[in-house]
């Protein structure tokens, strides 16, 4: 199973971004990102809390969707799954 | 016209495109670089969301205050001071619903279209702080 995985702004300066991830088997979303997260630990505090879940002011999205925080600890990603995680938007 | 582009736009020629039959307003908004001690301003965005999203507002903004036409051309990549970041055009019968129209257009933009601004400082690059944090931009879809 492969899923892609995106940061933008200050995430992806600290951890890239259209990482390619594969998987054998179900994974849950925030473990995923998380993975990808730990290479770096600057990148895994901006992101995450001491208790490891996603900072309230991260948003998710999976293809395109945004996720409720509560959802990303249970929804399994699926083959072809476009994540996106990013900080609070400034456009306009 | 819904785009997001490095380029800058016509302003005139969209005002002209936006005249529709029964046209009795357009109202322009032009968001610039400001000059607030920056050297320039880089801009970046999630642009198959950020596009969908533009898209969707524009609908809504037609539906909500009986908008005739609509444009948004939201610019990304490395912008100077004084430079148009984003051009919001919109025609009207009457001057309320133009107003309102560009007013509602501008604040759903910077509610939640993936979109984010680093301003470029003499004394170190800042990322523009969003506005809304999570939860506070509903899903559109």
């Amino acid at each position: 199973m492969t899923v892609k995985v995106r940061f933008f702004a200050r995430f992806r300066e600290l951890l890239g971004t259209d990482i390619l991830v594969e998987k054998k088997s179900g994974v849950v979303l925030a473990a995923l990102v998380k993975d990808i997260a730990r290479e770096k630990k600057e990148g895994y505090d901006a992101i995450f809390d001491e208790n490891g879940n996603f900072r309230e002011f991260v948003i998710v999205m999976r293809n395109g969707k945004r996720l409720e925080p509560a959802d990303t600890a249970t929804v399994m990603v699926a083959e072809g799954d476009e994540i996106a995680v990013f900080p609070p938007v400034a456009g306009g | 016209m819904i785009a997001i582009q490095h380029e800058d736009v016509d302003i005139g020629r969209l005002i002209e495109n936006a005249k529709q039959p029964g046209t009795g307003a357009v109202v322009v908004f032009d968001g610039i670089v400001r000059d607030d001690d920056i050297r320039e301003m880089e801009l970046e965005a999630y642009e198959e969301v950020a596009l969908q999203e533009l898209g969707k507002i524009a609908e809504e903004a037609k539906k909500l205050h009986t908008l005739f036409h609509v444009d948004i051309v939201h610019r990304i990549g490395r912008l100077s001071v004084g430079d148009n970041i984003l051009i919001i055009v919109v025609s009207a019968g009457h001057r309320p619903q133009a107003y309102a129209g560009s007013r509602y257009i501008i604040e759903e933009i910077k509610k939640g279209v993936p979109i984010w601004k680093k301003e470029l400082r003499k004394d170190g690059d800042r990322w523009v702080p969003g506005e809304h944090p999570h939860g506070s931009g509903k899903p559109r879809s």
